[in-house]
């Protein structure tokens, strides 16, 4: 089994992921919508009560979110139309596929990709077990050269479930983490910068001064790297206060030439932030996140 | 990093007491030392009851004062909350800054507030020697020497470092320290609340449990999406200390009523710190600053121990 990335799906890709943690979850559905709107294609989301998670996340990875619902490019399909195909033959459903993706291409998109949260159809409640209509969707991607991404997260899917239907996946894809407890979730995003989302406290508090050890300890083994140490702030919706403290010290105690960089720092986290000291640590910056909401990623 | 928050002596708090027969005598002595203080070109805070204003205001003519929050309703019952909220408001007096020579803060005594058995002035006094430490203003409190509740009295000679003489102050050879003072009183536990809408028992993998359920109540109560997300905050901290310190397990009550929400968090555990979160903690010091930022964004924060553990009640209005 191959082992790719969501922004390595092509046209004609069908794959599967299985992520750690809702986080994981949002993290992935975000770079593979992403990737499709940066490319041109129509871009299709089947919801069941976690779009407005998955639009904040494309919000957050900066995506023009609001652009691209109103020009149509990117597409909620609301739950019930979503739970409704669980409930209807096979057929159905594989011309309902074939509309979604001769309309897109008419419209003069390059393509079409589509994922969503289809765990409604796990417990068949149509009678008819997930995998046909996997099997139906599989057919329509190598007829039409649709892209899909087909999400069975611990959350939401049995254990039973998930090992079934990766058997019928050719693929899956990867998305590693450097930490992910379900509540926070740590990526590496580059040699001296990390991505947290989620939230942080008391349970895993260690992890993030751990975080910017190592990747301090990265920029001082090498001498021709960036000076800074950079956290990706957007998708942390909470931090304590004692992990605001702990970020305030780490910066106070770089080597003179480095700083911490926090960007994309949320409101209620800056306003921890800022009563933890952080305006008076010389060595740490601190990088608002840009205004987002109503007017998508203007 | 090198932070130097160390306060000369002779900037820092003095704490002064005075005793009175009567309330007339009351008056007439708050009259008299606020007089004095604006005649030496101090700014001038009152915490004093409405007729002691009354008559300090007519004395002074058209000459300025300040007067200080004086707790009421639900939250008037805790001296470490009144503590802290003075704190607050005479660090922004002190950092207004202006021509004042120095700050004088009257205090007196209203019976008004003695609760059921006037410990709330020995908290209250207690506390103030912890929050206002590092604060250069001069706290002068009348007393009723012969006070309905002898607590009063009792606490009042033990929680002033000086004693009011004259024009000026002596040592006071009765005073003692407030962690002393507060260990030998019986526990401040503030009036029983009504059967809880919420209890939750929780520990340290499911304190985001505990900001699930704030952050679902707040809005419907009034908060906007910043309060609720401080309450959100402020209960956290509550939380966390509880289970860090306190109790691997602790347990959470939650009361949403018409004005506001009301929050306990208790553990089995024996604090050490009486008073917890009444100063900033040094900006070294890694450990402290979340009670501390608590107090800052609730209406009330009281911490009381007892044999079954360590508890704390927080309020909070929209």
């Amino acid at each position: 089994m191959d082992v790719r990335t969501a922004e390595d799906m092509r046209a004609g890709d069908h794959a599967c992921a299985v992520p750690v943690s809702d986080e994981g979850l949002w993290e992935l559905t975000s770079r593979f919508l992403a990737r499709g709107l940066s490319v041109g294609e129509k871009v299709v989301y089947f919801d069941d009560g976690t779009s407005e998670r998955v639009l904040d996340r494309l919000t957050e990875d900066r995506m023009p979110v609001a652009g691209a619902l109103r020009s149509g490019q990117l597409q909620v399909v609301p739950a019930d139309v979503t739970r409704g195909a669980f409930r209807s033959p096979v057929a159905d459903v594989r011309s309902l596929l074939h509309s979604y993706v001769d309309g897109s291409v008419a419209q003069g998109w390059s393509g079409l990709r589509m994922t969503g949260q289809l765990s409604y159809g796990a417990g068949s409640p149509g009678g008819v077990p997930l995998s046909d209509y996997d099997r139906a969707l599989d057919e329509v991607v190598v007829e039409r050269g649709l892209t899909a991404l087909c999400l069975y997260d611990h959350t939401r899917y049995t254990d039973a479930q998930i090992e079934h239907m990766r058997g019928v996946h050719r693929e899956e894809l990867d998305a590693p983490a450097a930490y992910d407890d379900g509540l926070l979730r740590i990526t590496q995003t580059g040699r001296n910068s990390a991505r947290l989302a989620g939230e942080a406290d008391h349970s895993n508090r260690p992890m993030i001064h751990r975080i910017i050890g190592e990747a301090l300890d990265r920029a001082l083994r090498a001498a021709d790297s960036d000076t800074d140490i950079e956290l990706n702030l957007a998708s942390l919706r909470f931090l304590d206060v004692a992990g605001a403290v702990a970020l305030v010290h780490a910066a106070e105690e770089f080597p003179s030439m480095h700083r911490l960089v926090l960007s994309d720092v949320r409101p209620a986290v800056l306003r921890v932030l800022d009563r933890c000291g952080a305006p008076f640590a010389a060595q740490l910056v601190v990088r608002e996140a840009r205004a987002h909401g109503a007017g998508g990623g203007s | 990093m090198k932070v130097e928050s160390r306060v000369p002596e002779t900037h820092r708090l003095r704490h002064a007491v005075a005793f009175h027969d009567r309330s007339e005598d009351q008056v007439r002595r708050a009259v008299a030392l606020a007089r004095a203080a604006v005649g030496r070109g101090e700014r001038l805070a009152l915490a004093v009851p409405p007729a002691v204003e009354s008559a300090v205001r007519e004395a002074l003519g058209d000459k300025d004062f300040v007067a200080l929050t004086v707790p009421h309703g639900a939250n008037g019952g805790s001296g470490q909350t009144t503590a802290a909220l003075r704190a607050r408001e005479l660090r922004a007096l002190v950092q207004g800054g202006g021509t004042h020579t120095g700050v004088t803060v009257l205090s007196a005594h209203d019976p008004g507030l003695d609760g059921v058995d006037g410990g709330y002035w020995t908290e209250l006094d207690a506390a103030l020697n912890v929050a206002l430490g590092d604060l250069p203003v001069d706290l002068v409190c009348l007393y009723p020497g012969f006070p309905l509740h002898l607590e009063v009295l009792e606490g009042a000679r033990v929680n002033h470092p000086l004693l009011v003489e004259g024009d000026g102050f002596r040592d006071n050879p009765s005073h003692r320290c407030p962690v002393e003072v507060l260990r030998d009183r019986d526990p401040s536990t503030p009036l029983v609340l009504g059967p809880p809408d919420v209890v939750h028992r929780y520990n340290s993998w499911q304190l985001h449990e505990v900001r699930a359920m704030v952050a679902q109540l707040a809005p419907a109560l009034g908060f906007d999406p910043v309060r609720s997300e401080d309450l959100v905050l402020a209960v956290n901290e509550v939380a966390t200390n509880a289970v860090e310190h306190g109790s691997p397990q602790a347990e959470i009550h939650l009361w949403a009523t018409s004005g506001g929400l009301v929050c306990e968090v208790h553990d089995s555990g024996d604090l050490h710190e009486p008073l917890p979160g009444l100063v900033a903690p040094h900006p070294a010091d890694p450990r402290g600053r979340g009670v501390w930022i608590a107090r800052q964004l609730c209406d009330l924060l009281h911490v009381w121990r007892d044999g079954r553990g360590t508890h704390v009640r927080l309020h909070a209005t929209p």
